[in-house]
């Protein structure tokens, strides 16, 4: 018959050490999921424009944005936003932006909705047609541009940043760009580009696609350009869709600040 | 309310002041719980949640809007950030989405997307849209991308440029056709060989595609044919014979994978939308019960 044997003192004192141990360490965890959560909401709830200018909304905004930029945007982006000339997707770093002006909430558009990404939410509104195509573009009839056209538009764009390298050359490619080729009607007549709808500005040194030679920009006139950022709407939280958006502004913002 | 029944204690007497208020506790207990029972029974409105989460700007009837589609409204409508909307614009925006919101809902209650050309439109071209966003967020691996361009080199090639000049051998002339072409190799000027230059080509060099169009099947493909500085032998059509000139024929060549990338890039995920929505169709296809009319199978 087996003999019980009556608990000593001291395991019932190492129990109920354990037993507040537990305890007290699920309180504390749960006391940290709630401020996490806490400043989440806040960082949620708050004006994106201002969560930069907060020490403790941006700190929330980085220990969430920079390991999910890393985990999520690096493949393309850099680890560090500076972008790659193969991928041809742009240095984030800088204050030169093709959608909007690098405000966080249209930053933030983009994370959730993409760039061309088959969101109607996203950034689908125009694409570079290819001059030197039969069809240039398949949203609406453009004609097509012959070769000497494009050399003279080639001079033309390269006159709005001081390098053209004929003047007859820049007339005729003005002509061409102010009319029935509608490049003006995405890049403007000034040719400072629309980023309502990303049409680059051409007359700054930035170049997205080549190095802004004459061959690289008669390639891009001749055969067009259309960029991919894809929609993470589906993949990752509001939360962390905000808090990459802060991290990305901050990239430029922390640059030139 | 206890006692021993061997001992001949009752187990609840009225009589004692105890038991009594443990049954009408107990009483008013299960009566409460019915009331709450009732109204959750008959003003129920699905899973509900009490307060809005953070990411929203307000619930109509559980359904979320979005925080960043408001600042987006807000944005959009006057160019302002949250912090730098008025409460008129505030309120505007929200009324706005509130409304759009509760209309929607009320067009999915009349059955709108049965009656309403205009949303069935919309309705299916959003669920082809979610499939290409699908495909969009699986971007393809580097190595993926590169094999796919080796498969297309063509599709990727420069276009070809031609420039040439198209002869015509006059009606009345009395030279052969072939010593004329001749001469023309020997730097002969075409004038004095009885040649009348056509329209065709006028303008200098061409796009294959574009002088394909100038040109016609049978001159372009004798065209293509020739290289830089050649001169073709006499070609018998149907409107006369043509001596073609060519100054520059420059081939179409292959584009770096560097320089096309993005159009790679493009395409691939065009064919995937198109192997997700075929895939979509015949998943929609099985599942679905679908009945066709005999003779209309």
């Amino acid at each position: 018959m087996p003999i019980k044997r009556p608990r000593s003192r001291r395991s019932t004192a190492i129990s109920a050490v354990l037993a507040i141990a537990v305890l007290a360490i699920a309180t504390v965890a749960l006391v940290l999921h709630v401020q996490q959560r806490r400043r989440g909401d806040a960082l949620l709830r708050a004006d994106p424009d201002r969560v930069l200018a907060s020490r403790e909304l941006r700190s929330t905004a980085l220990a969430i944005g920079q390991p999910a930029f890393v985990r999520e945007c690096a493949g393309c982006h850099g680890p560090r936003g500076g972008g790659d000339p193969l991928r041809t997707t742009p240095d984030l770093r800088d204050d030169e932006y093709l959608y909007g002006s690098g405000k966080p909430d249209e930053i933030e558009q983009i994370v959730l909705y993409g760039i061309r990404a088959g969101y109607s939410r996203g950034k689908n509104l125009a694409s570079m047609p290819a001059y030197g195509r039969a069809k240039p573009y398949a949203g609406e009839a453009i004609p097509p541009l012959g070769p000497a056209e494009i050399a003279d538009v080639t001079q033309f764009v390269l006159s709005l940043s001081g390098r053209s390298t004929d003047r007859e050359a820049t007339a005729r490619g003005r002509v061409i760009y102010q009319g029935a080729s509608g490049c003006y009607d995405c890049h403007s007549g000034d040719g400072r580009g629309d980023p309502g709808i990303g049409a680059p500005n051409l007359a700054d040194a930035v170049w997205l696609y080549g190095d802004g030679s004459a061959r690289s920009i008669a390639q891009s006139i001749t055969y067009g350009r259309a960029g991919i950022c894809p929609a993470f709407v589906t993949r990752i939280t509001p939360l962390v869709a905000r808090a990459i958006a802060i991290y990305v502004a901050s990239l430029s913002h922390d640059r030139q600040s | 309310m206890t006692g021993n029944p061997e001992a001949g204690e009752v187990l609840w007497s009225p009589h004692d002041a105890a038991a009594r208020r443990s049954l009408i506790l107990c009483a008013a207990g299960a009566v409460l719980g019915l009331v709450i029972a009732g109204i959750g029974l008959f003003t129920a409105k699905g899973t509900r949640t009490s307060a809005v989460p953070a990411e929203d700007v307000a619930l109509v009837n559980q359904v979320p809007l979005l925080m960043s589609d408001y600042l987006l409204q807000l944005r959009a409508l006057y160019d302002v950030s949250l912090s730098e909307a008025t409460p008129e614009q505030k309120k505007k925006v929200l009324d706005d989405m509130i409304h759009e919101e509760l209309y929607v809902q009320r067009g999915v209650e009349l059955g709108m997307q049965s009656d309403t050309i205009e949303v069935r439109a919309a309705l299916a071209g959003a669920v082809e849209a979610q499939v290409a966003a699908d495909a969009a967020m699986a971007l393809p691996a580097e190595s993926e991308l590169h094999a796919y361009y080796d498969a297309h080199t063509e599709k990727y090639a420069s276009e070809g440029i031609l420039e040439l000049e198209d002869y015509q051998v006059a009606p009345q002339s009395r030279l052969q056709p072939s010593a004329v072409a001749a001469a023309l190799r020997h730097g002969g000027n075409p004038a004095q060989l009885d040649l009348i230059r056509t329209a065709a080509m006028k303008d200098g060099e061409e796009f294959y595609f574009a002088a394909k169009i100038h040109l016609a099947d049978a001159l372009y493909d004798a065209a293509t044919r020739l290289q830089s500085g050649e001169v073709s032998e006499p070609l018998r059509l149907a409107d006369g014979i043509h001596i073609l000139v060519v100054k520059q024929n420059t081939h179409p060549l292959p584009r770096s994978y560097a320089e096309v990338r993005d159009k790679v890039l493009q395409d691939y995920i065009a064919e995937q939308v198109k192997i997700l929505a075929a895939g979509n169709d015949r998943f929609l296809r099985k599942r679905a019960d679908i009945a066709v009319a005999r003779g209309f199978e």
